[in-house]
């Protein structure tokens, strides 16, 4: 194989380069298609999100794909590429293997562990079998790294914990409740980050939702939005006891809920918990609240501790499955390094056993006064001759296949045993 | 060493196998156990059960009328519930939580020397039901005091807002009370049944007054602990702190009362001064 992969991603390139070099879904088709027929590539795959452009080709051997792959971007892209070459990073070989791994299973991206890159890689990957671009070596490299990131996903926590302050309440909301069917939230100050919040624990299940605002209007926007009920802030604690989860962002300066307020609720719910999300500042929510037993007080700093243990995680996450994308880089290579050989392989036995059968077939008259058994016994001889003889040499092929003269070593082998190039 | 105890042995051996191997999916949060780690466990169950049944072949009856033919079955019974529990809830952690206990007792249970007393009054259903139902509320309480232990835990790191070790590795409190809850309601009403039945057999039994032995008493004050802590969650979810510490205060007085007393109780103990010898 002969991989080259050229790309740019966050980290090498600002969003105006990227959004220069950016390769539009609608168009993606034809680009892969017209990169993989040009003459010399094999086969090609194009990978363009917001965050990253990056190509990669399976060129032919001897041929030096990077003058290619450029004059590919710039036909494309209308424009002289020399601006824009610091920006990109170039990987051959292995090192390409190991960018496709470690992109698909997240581990390049802007945030570790989100989970958008899975489902980008499928659909460039999607498009460029449609478009014929996929039917070799590269082919069964990037179903591998799919695979591998459905691996990653599996075997480490990289991508289950909660990465932003939304995300945090919804999980700590299921740490208190475990599944959130059933649950009713509450929220107090119809804001945009309430919103959200209130968003993500719909979206994770809750059932019934209460909207309270000081102007009635806004609280019944928003609960409409929601399929939900605005409740007149006046008539706040009549109904704020139903709330398993209440999201407070009011601006008001004081707070709304205080500890004697949250005892009384608990009691009216028989001490079932409540999970106070306070993202006001100043605090809506009386800290002291948290004190009480089964009232859960989480505001924005406590939040955002969350996300960071949980970064924390991921990193430590992210080792984990370097090891992994390790490990399944060296099946792969063994595995791509076999099939190559099969052919040779198969080629220099045939060859040696049609000496072999031509040999007995000449000294067949001075064999003819042989027993049977000791026919047979003289074609076992012949056959352990020839594997003996060949063992030195498929060892040498099987082991070698790291190296990088490995080429060069089947070539010789091939020729040494008449068996072509 | 005969049979059962060679068994046993390899039961113990099995579930020490077991919890070792829980150890490396709890440390790396793993949602579930490790199919090595529950094989172990399963296996161990199966010959723990078959340790039981030759000692249950040697006395021709339940294997619950001494020491530590109870110890081994209240075990088994533990190690079943806890299956159960975990195929039900998923937590990986409930091994770390339970079988260390488990193992222990076990192992008292393989170290005490088998009792061969032997009496008529054995063959009383009435005994056979009074032992089986306190067995069973036992691992009732058991399960509940590993509940409250896990909701504390849980409860405790949620409000430090310091995510720590158990914090990743506890199911959700929802799950704890759950599990506290159903088992008070399993525990409770066996105890019960068994406190009433060993009334009935004692007042057949015995004479003089029984009611002052000492184990009796002791089980009376378990039962009262449990009926407060079933009321307490009955009129609300548990107020996390003060619950939890009856629930330990429960435990403790269920182990008391289950091995303390069986040791100086001269009438109740597993060694009953029935005019016969130990």
């Amino acid at each position: 194989m002969n991989l080259l992969l050229v790309g740019i991603n966050h980290r090498t390139a600002p969003v105006e380069v990227r959004e220069r070099m950016n390769i539009q879904e609608a168009r993606l088709g034809s680009a892969v298609s017209d990169l993989a027929h040009r003459d010399g590539i094999l086969e090609g795959m194009i990978l363009s999100t917001c965050n990253r452009v990056e190509l990669v080709a399976n060129a032919r051997e001897e041929v030096e794909a990077a003058p290619i792959l450029r004059s590919f971007l710039a036909e494309y892209h209308h424009c002289d590429l020399a601006p824009f070459e610091p920006h990109f990073y170039w990987l051959r070989q292995q090192d390409a293997v190991r960018h496709l791994f470690r992109v698909t299973s997240s581990l390049d991206s802007m945030v570790l562990g989100e989970p958008q890159v899975l489902g980008q890689v499928k659909e460039a990957y999607a498009t460029a079998r449609r478009v014929g671009a996929l039917d070799g070596v590269l082919d069964e490299i990037v179903r591998r790294s799919l695979a591998v990131a459905r691996r990653v996903r599996r075997e480490t926590a990289i991508g289950s914990s909660a990465i932003s302050v939304s995300y945090a309440a919804v999980e700590l909301a299921k740490k208190i409740f475990g599944s959130l069917s059933g649950k009713t939230i509450f929220v107090i100050g119809a804001g945009k980050m309430s919103e959200l919040a209130a968003r993500h624990l719909l979206r994770s299940g809750a059932s019934a939702i209460f909207v309270s605002n000081r102007t009635y209007e806004r609280a019944h926007v928003l609960a409409q939005a929601f399929h939900g009920t605005a409740i007149r802030f006046e008539e706040l604690f009549a109904t704020i006891d139903r709330a398993d989860i209440v999201i407070s962002s009011t601006g008001a300066p004081h707070f709304v809920i205080t500890k004697e307020q949250a005892e009384k609720l608990l009691a009216a719910r028989k001490n079932r918990p409540i999970f106070f999300v306070d993202i006001a500042v100043p605090r809506d929510i009386d800290p002291a609240v948290n004190e009480l037993d089964n009232a859960f007080v989480y505001n924005i700093d406590d939040l955002e501790q969350v996300v960071e243990a949980n970064r924390l995680e991921r990193e430590r996450e992210a080792a984990r499955a370097e090891k992994i994308i390790e490990e399944e880089i060296t099946r792969l290579r063994r595995r791509l390094a076999t099939r190559e050989l099969t052919p040779t392989i198969v080629a220099i036995e045939t060859r040696l056993n049609r000496i072999r059968e031509a040999e007995l077939e000449r000294f067949g008259g001075r064999l003819a006064t042989l027993t049977p058994d000791q026919h047979q016994a003289v074609g076992a001889l012949t056959r352990a001759i020839q594997s003996k003889i060949l063992h030195g040499p498929l060892t040498e092929l099987k082991d070698g296949a790291d190296r990088p003269e490995h080429g060069n070593i089947v070539r010789l082998i091939r020729r040494i045993f008449g068996v072509g190039e | 060493m005969n049979a059962g105890a060679v068994l046993l042995w390899l039961a113990m051996a099995l579930y020490a196998l077991g919890l070792a191997l829980t150890v490396p999916s709890v440390a790396r949060r793993r949602p579930l156990l490790s199919p090595s780690a529950l094989g172990a466990l399963g296996l161990g169950l199966v010959f723990h059960a078959a340790s039981l049944a030759v000692r249950a072949a040697e006395i021709h009856r339940l294997p619950i009328t001494d020491v530590r033919s109870a110890l081994s079955s209240f075990t088994f019974l533990a190690t079943l519930a806890f299956f159960l529990v975990y195929l039900r809830y998923r937590i990986a952690s409930l091994g770390l939580f339970m079988l260390p206990l488990v193992l222990l007792l076990t192992l008292l249970s393989a170290l005490r020397a088998g009792s061969s007393f032997e009496s008529p009054a054995f063959r009383s259903g009435w005994l056979l039901v009074h032992i089986a139902s306190i067995l069973l509320g036992y691992v009732g309480f058991f399960l509940t005091f590993i509940a409250a232990l896990m909701y504390l835990i849980k409860s405790r790191e949620l409000k430090s807002k310091n995510p720590r070790g158990f914090y990743f590795r506890l199911p959700a409190l929802d799950v704890c009370d759950q599990l506290y809850y159903r088992s008070l309601v399993f525990g409770l009403p066996s105890l019960s049944l068994g406190i009433l039945t060993g009334f009935v057999w004692a007042s057949r039994t015995w004479k003089g007054p029984w009611e002052l032995d000492p184990k009796i008493l002791a089980s009376i004050v378990t039962w009262l602990i449990y009926l407060v802590l079933f009321a307490t969650r009955l009129s609300g979810n548990w107020g996390g702190r003060r619950s939890a510490a009856l629930a330990i205060l429960g435990f403790v007085a269920v182990l008391v009362t289950f091995l303390g007393i069986s040791m100086w109780s001269g009438l109740h103990g597993y060694f009953p001064n029935l005019g016969g010898g130990n």
